[in-house]
């Protein structure tokens, strides 16, 4: 269909509101951490994306992808519980160096928001870190956005049109309650309402 | 009898192959309607838009899962295209490509990988390993006058831990 390939090149190199590119130092400082072990595993759970797959997977021994906004999808188009896609996270105890969960908790309820957090927790090893990104509520639009890894830590949010997920516009404060679990590390303004968040497991 | 190969010839059937790309190869294929259970061995490339349950031996070709497909595999091949669901391992001397109609779940060593957003995935992905280009300080090009840079990067709000609860 010749209007919706049309549809999605514009869409790729959108760059409104909530699309422009930045640079991510929370993402610099990740790789740097998942760089200080050449035996690291690396969980990635956010859409799919084969830039970000290139980029890990030089840094780390293993790099683990479970999409979890695609199961996430798929159960809400269905109407069943969210609550079994954590069954895909089952890895044992202290499984990785890192995680990269982007902004999943915003596309969860707080139930499903504290199950996340407990499974990363269990999964992630003592040191370990989690990147988690929040949009906060200045964004013009709520489709999910997959998050592509550059030269140079330039990160471009690329729409994924296939994924219709609730956004619930956290705040801050919203994120740090929520992972209280782990020591909070370092968070970077990426602009109003956008930021970006490093956790540290004890 | 349970295997049945098809030989291809560039027909209307082929044309309808789900991975377009590989329509005018000559390779063999496995129908929708076929069923193999034990290790595959070969020195062509195949398309497999049937189930397969076993094992898949062809290092030097190239193995195409079609949206058909039904693969619970080994897979050792030279390239890997995957378009629908295969579950085991693959390992590949060149290029896996997975494509936005895959479900895969296992794990792939492959030289390269190429993968559609909105793919199915569960993998443990291992790639040949280049040297890794340092965060330095960028390559920066002469500025035209009256160039606006890209972006700024942002701006740290803070160590968390001391951080308070302002709305930011």
């Amino acid at each position: 269909m010749a209007a919706s390939v049309a549809d999605q090149g514009r869409k790729d190199h959108l760059t409104g509101p909530g699309y422009e590119a930045y640079t991510s130092n929370a993402l610099k400082l990740f790789a740097e951490h998942l760089e200080r072990n050449p035996q690291g595993k690396l969980l990635d759970i956010g859409p799919v994306c084969q830039e970000n797959i290139r980029f890990f997977a030089r840094r780390v021994k293993k790099h683990h992808v479970c999409d979890m906004f695609i199961r996430l999808d798929r159960r809400l188009r269905k109407g069943e519980p969210v609550r079994q896609i954590w069954q895909e996270l089952e890895y044992p105890p202290d499984s990785f160096h890192g995680i990269l969960v982007w902004e999943l908790a915003d596309r969860l309820n707080d139930e499903d928001v504290h199950r996340l957090v407990r499974v990363c927790h269990s999964i992630l090893v003592p040191g370990g870190m989690a990147v988690i990104m929040v949009m906060g509520d200045q964004i013009s639009s709520t489709e999910t956005r997959s998050f592509v890894i550059g030269q140079d830590y330039r990160v471009q949010l690329r729409p994924q049109p296939h994924l219709n997920l609730p956004l619930r516009g956290r705040q801050n404060r919203d994120v740090l309650s929520m992972m209280s679990p782990f020591i909070p590390a370092k968070s970077f303004i990426c602009r109003p309402g956008f930021m970006e968040f490093l956790f540290q497991r004890v | 009898m349970l295997k049945k190969y098809k030989k291809v010839n560039p027909e209307p059937q082929v044309a309808a192959a789900p991975v377009a790309s590989a329509a005018k190869i000559d390779r063999t294929i496995i129908g929708d309607q076929i069923f193999i259970e034990g290790i595959i061995r070969g020195k062509e490339d195949l398309l497999i838009e049937g189930s397969v349950k076993g094992s898949i031996e062809m290092k030097a070709n190239h193995l195409t899962v079609g949206s058909k497909g039904q693969v619970d595999a080994e897979v050792n091949a030279a390239n890997v295209t995957i378009g629908g669901k295969l579950v085991g391992n693959v390992n590949a001397t060149g290029k896996v490509e997975i494509t936005k109609a895959a479900d895969f779940n296992g794990e792939i060593k492959a030289k390269s990988i190429s993968v559609e957003d909105g793919a199915y995935l569960k993998a443990v992905i291992e790639l040949e390993r280049e040297p890794i280009k340092k965060f330095a300080q960028p390559e920066k090009p002469p500025e035209k006058p009256g160039e606006k840079a890209p972006s700024v990067p942002a701006k740290e709000s803070s160590m968390l831990a001391g951080m308070d609860n302002k709305r930011v």
